[in-house]
């Protein structure tokens, strides 16, 4: 079976910048990797680039050994991946089930219109991130910054992906927040949910995947285990500032 | 989500006040009446595109123009029967909502406003040079073929068109494509990252409310018989619709509709008083109060208070 995402000599250059240099790296089926890296490494870059947001200037990214660069954004999706974002975007005028609803939505007008919404999909959704009955019909301006993400990722998981990107899933989150969260990560990937997950939280992260990968100026320095990756010189120099 | 016993009864409600109100108003009123129906049916038009999906449209007047103008043209110029004229005229209008759609492909907010308004001023300007045997020029067209004879009876063809228009939208903004277009007004970053193609969804708010526009533009050059350019394409007309959406309550369909009667009904009581441009002025200030108040616009001061009506009602 081909590998969930690979992705080969990715290069993007915004002007004279070189935001991911030569990047190849593969994620296994069922896998969480932890992709780390300083500040402006270009970790949130990467994502864009296999979610279609921006286009590599070369290079390839292949879903399930499948060439997705020419796909849209939303066709990516529906291929399979997912991601969230740094700064939680939530629909501002709805409460926590539309907005779920809007990522379990089709995508076709006409089944738009036809289609009932799934509402115990949505709360199951919603329960499962760990909402209480209480915030169902809440919008976003009641919720926390946790609640936030919380509802960032139960949307994502509304499109139903096979593999999630999810970016600085703990900043801003309290300790409970936090525990509740990589909680939820767990028993996904316990379900077999293949992950590749961005954080600055590494004691957080830790827990979470099976092996890292560490960039710096968009170029890969480490891989492997977590551990082995923390211990690599260069990523001691340029991420943790010890020589 | 579902349809309930207070939906079917306000809409039945609705249409039987539509249905008596001849009986007891004057004709002068009716006339007022006939006016909001129609900007109440181009407020519609604009709230299905600007007011869900956050592109603000700065030229309505450009598609209810096209609309009109292509209908009365083609009755009046080729002796086209009006019963064709027209669905050619909504035709014309959905290809012109098209070509006002493409520069939303690339651009939002004030410049795609600003590129709207520029649709609006062009086409003011063409009719008036562009083969103005044809369009009348800068004086426009009279003795248009009306539909309807009497204040009743331009009455009830008006009603009837905006109930049908009101009706239809209000059940097609009820399903999850109206969520999702008001989600491209919110967010539309999170609808591409839904797996939705906002492209597609923005090409249909676009025919929709070209669909909307041509089909009032073309019935009100019908109803009136003439069409003059200068009224046409006035920014007082286009400010009108735009405050009628929002002051009503802007992403519904209920809204815009009291908005247009509101609007509508101060300006005429205004008129003995202020017989000028002042008016405008006026109702730019409640406007902008109302707006500050409650940003929702009437319908949801109507569900406060209606609310708390039925609150001490229950104590």
């Amino acid at each position: 079976m081909s590998h969930p995402l690979v992705i080969d000599n990715l290069v993007k250059r915004f002007g004279g910048l070189v935001a991911t240099d030569q990047l190849s790296f593969k994620v296994e089926q069922g896998q969480s990797v932890g992709l780390i890296g300083p500040n402006g490494a270009g970790k949130t870059t990467v994502f864009s680039q296999i979610m279609g947001e921006y286009r590599q200037t070369s290079g390839s990214i292949k879903l399930y050994g499948k060439e997705i660069s020419a796909q849209s954004t939303p066709a990516r999706i529906r291929a399979g991946v997912s991601r969230t974002y740094q700064v939680p975007r939530p629909f501002a005028d709805m409460n926590v089930l539309e907005n779920i609803r809007v990522g379990k939505m089709p995508n076709s007008i006409w089944q738009m219109i036809r289609q009932r919404p799934n509402t115990e999909r949505e709360v199951e959704l919603a329960l499962s991130v760990g909402f209480s009955e209480a915030d169902l019909l809440r919008t976003p301006g009641e919720l926390s910054m946790g609640d936030l993400r919380k509802l960032e990722m139960a949307r994502t998981m509304a499109t139903e992906p096979s593999i999630m990107l999810l970016d600085e899933v703990f900043a801003g989150l309290t300790v409970a927040e936090i525990e509740q969260v990589a909680k939820l990560i767990q028993t996904m990937r316990k379900e077999g949910m293949t992950f590749l997950i961005v954080s600055h939280d590494l004691k957080a992260l830790e827990p979470l995947v099976d092996s890292a990968i560490a960039i710096n100026q968009g170029a890969k320095i480490a891989e492997g285990s977590f551990a082995d990756v923390l211990a690599h010189s260069e990523v001691r120099s340029s991420y943790l500032g010890v020589a | 989500m579902g349809l309930r016993w207070f939906h079917y009864a306000l809409w039945a409600l609705l249409l039987v006040v539509m249905a008596v109100l001849p009986e007891f108003v004057s004709k002068g009123t009716l006339r007022t009446i006939i006016f909001a129906n129609f900007l109440a049916i181009f407020a519609i038009s604009w709230d299905v595109l600007s007011g869900r999906t956050g592109y603000i449209s700065f030229g309505h007047p450009f598609l209810i123009g096209i609309g009109a103008y292509t209908s009365a043209i083609l009755s009046k110029r080729f002796d086209v029967p009006v019963e064709m004229a027209i669905p050619i005229a909504v035709v014309v209008t959905m290809v012109a909502g098209f070509i006002v759609f493409l520069p939303a492909l690339r651009i939002r907010g004030s410049y795609f406003a600003l590129v709207t308004l520029a649709f609006m001023e062009l086409m003011y300007q063409l009719v008036q040079v562009i083969r103005p045997d044809l369009t009348g020029g800068t004086r426009g067209m009279s003795g248009i073929q009306t539909l309807t004879r009497g204040a009743v009876n331009g009455y009830y063809l008006s009603a009837s068109l905006l109930f049908a228009v009101a009706l239809s939208m209000w059940l097609l903004m009820r399903t999850q494509l109206g969520t999702a277009l008001s989600a491209i007004g919110m967010n539309e970053e999170s609808v591409l990252g839904s797996g939705l193609s906002t492209i597609k969804l923005k090409l249909f708010a676009f025919l929709t409310s070209a669909f909307i526009a041509g089909l009032g533009g073309a019935f009100y050059v019908h109803y009136l018989g003439s069409i003059a350019p200068r009224a046409l394409f006035d920014i007082n007309f286009l400010f009108t619709i735009i405050v009628a959406a929002l002051i009503g309550g802007a992403s519904t369909i209920i809204g815009p509709m009291i908005g247009a009667f509101f609007l509508t009904f101060l300006l005429e009581y205004l008129r003995p008083y202020l017989p000028g441009a002042e008016r405008y002025f006026v109702y730019g200030a409640i406007a902008l109060v109302l707006y500050m108040y409650q940003p929702k616009g009437l319908l949801e001061i109507f569900k406060r208070f209606w609310q708390r009506l039925a609150v001490g009602g229950s104590r």
